[in-house]
């Protein structure tokens, strides 16, 4: 055991015992201690294995920068997360944690292999071995390296926790609550500002809970500022990304910290807009670069003051400094004070304080200055250091059982950077701090550079006399890259850090370099003889920390993910059985099994009941647009391709729109109700993007109009009457209407009242049938439904859904935008050119009309098809060629775009889009589908009453 | 998520109120049918691709609903300004 | 006959009830949509003070954009219909519903998905915004009481979001 709890000290609660478990085995730890600290108390050194060549790995850090102790904690089914930092989980009783990346066991892992053959495994290295047979790379090489080489394994299960989100706004939000972030709280406290201090750890203090001087202060301080009312607190709050105008992404974890499971969500997301942010988020200390330097028990000296002050757990029973800056030498006196006795000072520098020299000497700590370690003995654990005296290149052994490595301070300027900050390069820090804002954002403390933690000396990595081939010195722990493959990215000729970064994977873990970057770049200044500034700066990207997908899909999930939209009616559809179908967002009913029925025969049934006696279909998903005005008729005039002006009030027209480029985009059948007063209809899909578009041209190009355009799709349910019976159904309901042949003919609008509600009735078919279809208000169209049914009874009224719709049209023929067309058919490739105002100057997209393209021969067209066996029913998107015989691949023509069994011609129709296809007609084409190559005659579209003979009844 | 102040509305409001409607400044010709076929397809087709600068619409589609111009930096995503439509190019 | 119609509401008619905050279907309202190029164009035709700036409501009827206003009553008067005037008169009463957010913790709940800051929102501003997805106009009515309007096929989730939201 190397590894223990002290006597006194730490902020744990020694009164609470946690009991938890680590790979199956159970441990206890005491309430304050996170996972890494709990586990070192009871001598667990060994974390994991590495990414690469599965080498033993310990902890190096006490925060979030931890790249080696990646965890995953098991909840239950689907509460499985992998890839958590054990110094960033705080235990809880039944905690379930397991080490990673291993196989049969943490202690002794198969893999380790890898390790072995690691002079196999240099940077490059699988872009440049597993290149050929590339048919080996997806069978072969790709699941074995995925199997060798990774991280946690990803949960299969749903997740069953529940996430929050919420926007939030405030004047001044400080990421990061150590002392200077605490301060610039205080500072701002008093004044009327709303205030965020957000934390990522589970209470304030940052650096100051490993100071026991600082805690009275620490008290005081977050008294004064959780009274303060202008003022919110959020621990465990990681501000994960800085974006545009102070938006700032952040996650709290509100309950994987407490032992139950409950309701309440897991996780919250914070979009936040912040007026003035500060970044306190501090320094990040540098490892030293050597051989064996990832052996566990070698850590950062910080992260053992930690460990001791605010855990009170020693990292070791003798460990020794490796040190290139003061900060450890400060570190390992506070570890003297709390009991732990320091075994050596080694500092690579030749002379430091005398200070420190004085101090070491007071507490009896031996000193090597001028040295270095170029050596670790002891692979689950460090058992001895070998260092080297610079002046003599003489080598020999310190007994220690960890080796704390001070190797200067990095600046956090990961959310900086997140901002577009700008970065300057600090010669005497080794470092980047941030220059100038983007943002209005100020850092403070230790990620401005700003830390009294003494000086230091800035190197690439420890001198050492050995072959330096023959060495392992790790720069990046979790992507295990060392500073051998730097240096042949090097020699390969890669020159920017950026191109260097991508070649080795230095600092692309999931901890984006936090401990590698800046002494990969040490290293490759080195080797290319460069200062630091020369080649460049990696950028660093949101998330500061992983994050998991529940908080950032935050409530869209389930019922939530996104609004499914419903009709009035859809309750009463639901409760009689429908099928339902999603177009666009709308749920419509696709069609209404009785017992017993499959979709063909329900459809076959729905369908014969409309030709023969009475159908009843939803059709409120209809898009609907008021267009009222003393230019009502002339914005129309302007946007349809047809005449609207001499459109009399009571009277309908079928409308269609094109864009600018001459393709057909939407159609609808519209009514004048008034000389300034439109009813227009869209398509259920086409409803929000006709408006944006009628308003983009009223408003930008025609602005002198005096028209303006209401959205009514959600004022009016509207229910379609389809069937020669329509008109008894509909006679005993409404009042006000003259519903004769003669005093309202097909394609005219009606106001009056239906079931006592007011009603815009229009006669129009989309089944070619008698037809009615009634705009009711809304909240009333489940009510007139039924009212409906219930006087049809008598006719065997049918309720019809959107497949039954389908057929029925194109039976006559009528299409279907974004079916039938696909935005690259004209009026006149979809045989509409009878819709087209062949005497009106202008509409929107006549000019285009005329373009060669357009104009050209061999356009594809619309057709019909009539298979030569009836029974066949061609597939919707078959391909459609001239000449079966013809050579594989064979030159398609074509494809078909609608196609359906009609029951009321007993055989089945198809729509298609076939080059030249309107020169065919009578001639045969060819559809090869699964199995078979079907013939089939082209025809006209209206395959049903083409003489239009019962809609005029 | 950045702020766009809507000239309309006269406030910064959050971006997802607001539609991109591509390049601003392209009027509709007056006469099309008298647009050569060169002319038309500069008309219909051809768009400025700037880095830097560029001038372009937006609508407060889930706010005022205006259409208006602005002139934003591709490269910074920054807003240098928004104006009414039918303002002079600025 | 009407008498013996129901209207079918997209939303419980019972309240929701969470700590600091309830969410209920507001009684049915006469809606329009107002639109001219003045202010002083509609006042005209409507006899009554129409709000000049953006976000303003008076009398029942809010500014939502320099052209369009919102005018919402209980009250059964006939409107005109503006017929042949610069002005455009559209029925939109049953477009949406109402739901009224109440309580000390409303703007906490509207701010969940709404963008906007809504502690800087004054009482008696109205404005057309989007919470998550879902478009919605806000009116607030008190300094803990906000009319949300939000058409009728999107009221049903968003009912399952703000209850969602209220619960946690
Ligand atoms: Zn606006």
């Amino acid at each position: 055991m190397s590894g223990f709890r002290l006597e006194t000290g730490g902020r744990i609660d020694r009164s609470q015992p946690v009991t938890f478990s680590f790979d199956g085995k159970t441990y206890t730890g005491f309430a304050g201690d996170s996972l890494a600290s709990a586990l070192l108390a009871n001598g667990v050194m060994l974390f994991g294995r590495s990414f690469k060549y599965h080498r033993p790995r310990g902890l190096v850090a006490a925060g979030s920068e931890e790249p080696n102790a990646l965890i995953s904690v098991n909840r239950g089914p689907g509460r499985f997360t992998p890839n958590l930092r054990a110094t960033g989980v705080e235990i809880h009783d039944g905690l379930k944690a397991f080490s990673q990346n291993r196989w049969p066991s943490l202690a002794m892992d198969f893999g380790a292999i890898n390790d072995r053959l690691g002079m196999f495994f240099p940077a490059g290295f699988y872009n440049k071995t597993f290149m050929w047979p590339r048919s080996f790379w997806d069978k072969v090489y790709e699941p074995a390296i995925r199997k060798m080489a990774g991280l946690g394994d990803a949960p299969t299960a749903e997740d069953p926790d529940v996430y929050a989100s919420t926007y939030a706004h405030c004047d001044l939000l400080i990421i990061g609550a150590g002392p200077a972030g605490i301060d610039a709280a205080l500072g701002a406290m008093d004044t009327n500002k709303r205030i965020v201090l957000m934390d990522e750890q589970d209470e304030l203090g940052g650096g100051a809970l490993a100071d026991p001087a600082l805690w009275p202060w620490l008290e005081r301080s977050v008294k004064a500022l959780t009274d303060a009312a202008n003022v919110t607190i959020l621990t465990r709050t990681t501000a994960f990304g800085y974006y545009h105008d102070n938006f700032i992404g952040a996650v709290q974890r509100l309950t994987d910290h407490r032992p139950e499971n409950e309701d309440t969500p897991r996780e919250k997301l914070w979009r936040i807009r912040a007026g003035e942010v500060v970044l306190a988020q501090g320094a990040i200390e540098r490892p030293l670069v050597f051989d064996g330097n990832d052996t566990p028990g070698v850590m950062l000296s910080s992260a053992a003051k930690v460990y001791a002050n605010r855990y009170g757990v020693a990292v070791g029973k003798t460990p020794a400094l490796m040190a290139s800056h003061d900060s450890g030498w400060h570190d390992v006196f506070a570890l003297a004070k709390a009991g732990v006795g320091i075994s050596a000072i080694i500092d690579v520098r030749e002379s430091v304080d005398s200070a420190l020299m004085l101090e070491a000497e007071r507490l009896g700590i031996p000193v090597y200055l001028n040295h270095g370690v170029v050596g670790v003995n002891g692979r689950h654990n460090v058992s001895a250091v070998d260092i080297c005296d610079y002046g003599n290149q003489r080598v020999h052994r310190v007994n220690t059982d960890a080796l704390l490595m001070a190797g200067g301070w990095t600046p956090s300027v990961h959310l900086w950077s997140h901002s577009k900050g700008s970065l300057k390069w600090r010669d005497e820090l080794g470092a980047y701090v941030p220059d100038l804002p983007n943002e209005n954002v100020v850092c403070v403390g230790g990620c401005s550079g700003d830390w009294d933690f003494g000086t230091g000396a800035v190197i690439d990595m420890l001198p050492t006399p050995k072959d330096q081939s023959r060495i392992k010195a790790f720069v990046d722990f979790q992507n295990d890259v060392t500073a051998k493959d730097i240096k042949l990215a090097v020699r390969e000729g890669f020159r920017s850090i950026e191109h260097i970064k991508r070649y080795t994977t230095n600092g692309m873990a999931t901890d984006q370099g936090k401990t590698s970057n800046l002494n990969g770049l040490q290293i490759a200044s080195s080797a290319l003889d460069k200062p630091v500034p020369d080649i460049g700066l990696t950028s660093f990207r949101p998330p500061y920390t992983p994050q998991t997908f529940g908080a950032l899909a935050g409530h869209a999930k389930g019922a939530l993910f996104q609004p499914t939209r419903t009709t009035n009616i859809d309750s009463w559809a639901q409760a009689h059985g429908a099928v339902f179908e999603l177009v666009a967002q709308w749920r419509r009913a696709r069609y209404f099994p009785k017992a017993g029925e499959n979709m063909h025969a329900a459809v076959n049934r729905e369908c014969v009941a409309v030709r023969s006696s009475v159908g009843i279909f939803d059709a409120s998903t209809l898009g609907k647009i008021e267009v009222v005005g003393p230019d009502a008729a002339e914005f129309l005039n302007r946007m349809y391709t047809n005449p609207w002006k001499a459109l009399e009030p009571g009277r309908c027209r079928y409308g269609l729109l094109l864009k600018e480029d001459g393709f057909i985009t939407d159609d609808g059948v519209s009514a004048r109700l008034a000389p300034d007063r439109f009813h227009l209809t869209t398509t259920t899909g086409g409803a929000a993007r006709v408006l944006n578009m009628m308003e983009d041209y009223l408003q930008t190009e025609w602005p002198d109009l005096d028209v303006w355009l209401t959205s009514t799709t959600e004022q009016y349910a509207v229910i379609a009457l389809q069937g020669p019976n329509a008109r008894k159904v509909l006679e005993p309901l409404v009042e006000g209407i003259d519903l004769s042949a003669e005093a309202f003919p097909h394609m005219a609008i009606r106001e009056g009242t239906i079931c006592g509600i007011e009603t815009r009735l229009f006669r129009v078919s989309f089944t070619g049938e008698l037809g009615f279809e009634i705009n009711v208000p809304t909240a009333y169209g489940r009510a007139v439904w039924e009212q409906l049914m219930a006087q049809g009874a008598q006719y065997d009224i049918t309720p019809y859904g959107t497949e039954a719709m389908h057929v029925l049209r194109a039976e006559k023929g009528f299409i279907i935008v974004g079916q039938d067309t696909d935005g690259t058919v004209t009026p006149f490739d979809a045989g509409l050119d009878w819709a087209v105002g062949k005497k009106k100057p202008d509409f929107v997209g006549k000019r285009s009309m005329a373009r060669p393209d357009i104009v050209a021969p061999g356009r594809k067209q619309l057709i019909g098809l009539l298979t030569d066996d009836p029974n066949v029913v061609l597939e919707e998107g078959a391909q459609i060629v001239a000449d079966p015989k013809q050579p594989i691949p064979m030159t398609m023509i074509g494809h078909v775009t609608s196609s359906y069994w009609s029951e009321a011609l007993g055989r089945s129709i198809a729509m298609a889009l076939v080059a030249g296809g309107h020169d065919m007609t009578g001639g045969t084409l060819h559809i090869p589908m699964p199995g078979k190559t079907h013939s089939a005659k082209v025809s006209g579209v209206v395959f049903y009453d083409p003489e239009g003979a019962r809609l005029h009844v | 998520m950045i702020l766009i102040h809507c000239p309309y509305c006269d406030e910064k409001r959050p971006e997802i109120e607001f539609a991109n409607a591509g390049q601003a400044h392209i009027a509709r010709p007056l006469d099309p049918s008298g647009q050569s076929d060169a002319e038309w397809e500069a008309y219909l087709f051809i768009r400025a691709n700037p880095r830097g600068r560029h001038h372009e619409r937006w609508r407060h589609i889930h706010g005022c609903g205006r259409f208006f111009n602005a002139v934003r930096d591709t490269v910074t995503d920054k807003f240098e300004t928004t104006y009414k439509a039918g303002e002079p190019r600025r | 006959m009407s008498e013996a119609l129901f209207r079918n509401e997209p939303v419980p008619s019972t309240p929701y009830v969470a700590d600091g905050v309830s969410i209920s279907l507001a009684a049915p309202l006469k809606r329009y949509s107002l639109r001219a190029r003045t202010a002083e164009a509609l006042e005209t035709v409507l006899n009554v003070k129409v709000p000049q700036k953006i976000g303003a409501t008076e009398g029942g009827i809010a500014c939502l954009g320099p052209d369009e206003w919102l005018l919402r009553t209980a009250a059964e008067t006939a409107m005109p219909t503006g017929a042949g005037l610069p002005v455009a008169i559209t029925d939109i009463g049953e477009r949406s519903i109402c739901l009224i957010v109440e309580g000390p913790r409303a703007a906490e709940l509207l701010m969940t998905g709404c963008p906007l800051d809504l502690d800087n929102f004054a009482v008696g501003r109205a404005t057309r915004t989007i919470y998550e997805t879902v478009e919605i106009i806000i009116i607030r009515e008190g300094e803990d009481r906000f009319h949300v309007e939000v058409w009728r096929s999107f009221a049903a989730w968003l009912w399952t979001a703000f209850t969602a939201a209220a619960s946690h």
